[in-house]
């Protein structure tokens, strides 16, 4: 909206956090490159940058790299939803009725606390290598986020809105659609920010332990068989990916709820 | 007549868990005629807000009578509507849909929604504002829509909780003459609790004052300044007349 007024700004002012953002990371891969003039590092060990991006293409051209994608979105997709549908409520009503609250916080927490990938031998072993037991570890790390920000955003919520919709004559149900949720919203998809780290941790972790395809098992697989250039090329495919989802989480955040800048 | 708010020995204690019980209101009486627009002044935390949300049906009291029209009162009620001191617009909504949230839980449908809501937009001196958010909007603008909001039910009774306490001293005088304005308008009785004196005489056709806590009726003030009500009269002997004893009936209450 001020943008109108802006006095004008030099193109390096301007796109100066993104210039210096991008910088930092050339930086890095040059200086990753550049130290094998340095040292003779043993290539079956480490792997370089120009290595990695001919792994890249190859990977890409060949269709394997969309392929094991396509095939660990299946999961990931079943488990952050079934996370987001049972989280979330469960986190509200955890927040609005205090004796659930009360009853259910110590066990989420310890849940939320502990290193659930330790049970991923176990859901393996009950529910197979297929696509449940991974959609299950991806449930089992990424619900939480969305439970305890829910649980937060109700007790943030605003007291006197509440008994505004009471006093219109508003009922329970009144008071959950037209109150708690939208006040809650915000903080679910701060929840989502958190949970999608947890669950590509989930898809990656599933499929180090049982799995024939997709993208973990393609980087355990490459790992293996020493194939660093593509194991590394599949790392940065995974990272630029947990990248986009999140700067797309936090893009909503800024975009979705202008109200919470306005007070 | 009988009166439209009827309150007989009004009790109230609260009772948090784990500390010492408040006596909100003790012995509590009070008679609002139809379209009356009546003020309570009293010291800070000496129980208005409290009786305006047992009015209003939020609050049930421990003993007591209280009635709207010769109905006792059993919750919240359409008869009945309440205009906040922070406003209480959900943020999320626009000004049109916020203007319509009490209509939207009585169950009215879209279209009347709308064209009643719109109607009370231009009543409050809104107009082209309906797609404006409330982070968008001044404090006197937020407390136009809380009006309009409360006016939207077409209730009997407003109820009205400091209505101009957050806002600048200009922008309250402006929101006292509209106020009044739409009172005229809009025929409703009002029950206006505040802090300023002034402003209780210069709205009202009677100003009580209650005592400090636990709260009751002190003292009744009518107030004969003719109507329509206009900003020179604040400044006339008659007005500060009746402010030095309306001030010195509540001073003694004060305790800092």
């Amino acid at each position: 909206m001020m943008d109108d007024a802006a006095p004008r700004v030099s193109f390096p002012t301007r796109y100066r956090k993104v210039l210096l953002g991008s910088l930092s990371v050339v930086l890095f891969f040059a200086a990753w490159q550049a130290i094998f003039l340095l040292v003779p590092f043993n290539p079956l060990f480490i792997s370089k940058p120009s290595l990695i991006a001919s792994g890249l293409v190859d990977l890409i051209t060949s269709g394997d790299l969309l392929r094991d994608l396509a095939v660990s979105a299946v999961p990931f997709l079943y488990g952050f939803s079934a996370a987001v549908v049972i989280g979330v409520p469960l986190g509200i009503v955890m927040g609005w009725r205090v004796r659930v609250g009360y009853a259910l916080d110590p066990l989420m927490t310890v849940f939320y606390a502990s290193p659930l990938v330790a049970l991923a031998p176990l859901v393996v072993i009950f529910f197979g290598v297929g696509v449940a037991g991974k959609a299950l570890i991806i449930f089992f790390l990424s619900v939480f986020p969305f439970i305890f920000n829910a649980y937060a955003g109700v007790r943030a919520v605003d007291r006197l809105l509440i008994n505004v919709v009471r006093s219109l004559g508003g009922s329970e149900r009144d008071l959950y659609f037209k109150v708690i949720f939208p006040s809650v919203l915000p903080y679910i998809v701060a929840g989502a920010r958190i949970a999608v780290g947890r669950a590509l941790i989930g898809v990656l972790v599933g499929e180090f332990f049982a799995a024939s395809e997709g993208i973990g098992y393609a980087i355990s697989r490459f790992g293996d068989i020493f194939a660093l250039d593509r194991m590394f090329a599949c790392i940065i495919t995974i990272m630029v990916i947990a990248m986009v989802l999140t700067e797309g989480i936090r893009w909503t955040e800024r975009t979705a709820f202008p109200w919470r800048s306005g007070h | 007549m009988p009166a439209c708010i009827e309150g007989r020995n009004v009790n109230l204690t609260f009772r948090p868990p784990n500390r010492r019980p408040v006596r909100a209101l003790h012995g509590f009486d009070i008679d609002v005629q139809e379209c009356e627009f009546l003020s309570i002044v009293g010291p800070s935390g000496c129980g208005k807000t409290t009786f305006l949300n047992v009015v209003l049906g939020l609050i049930k009291p421990d003993s007591g009578e209280l009635r709207i029209r010769g109905k006792p009162i059993s919750g919240p009620g359409t008869d009945r509507a309440m205009v906040f001191q922070e406003f209480g617009l959900l943020p999320w909504r626009t000004v049109l849909n916020n203007i319509e949230l009490g209509l939207e839980l009585k169950g009215v449908p879209g279209e009347t929604r709308r064209h009643i809501s719109r109607r009370f937009i231009h009543m409050v001196g809104l107009a082209g504002f309906e797609g404006h958010y409330p982070h968008e909007l001044s404090g006197g603008m937020k407390q136009r829509v809380g009006l309009a909001r409360a006016l939207a039910t077409d209730p009997d009774v407003l109820l009205m909780d400091e209505p101009f306490a957050a806002l600048d001293a200009q922008t309250r005088d402006v929101m006292q003459v509209e106020l009044l304005r739409i009172w005229q308008e809009a025929r409703k009785t009002v029950l206006f609790v505040t802090h300023q004196i002034d402003e209780a005489i210069y709205l009202s056709d009677r100003v009580m004052v209650m005592t400090k806590r636990p709260g009751h009726a002190k003292k009744m003030f009518t107030i004969k300044l003719p109507r329509p009500r206009d900003y020179e009269m604040r400044v006339t002997r008659e007005f500060n007349d009746l402010k030095l004893e309306i001030w010195q009936e509540l001073k003694d209450e004060i305790t800092v």
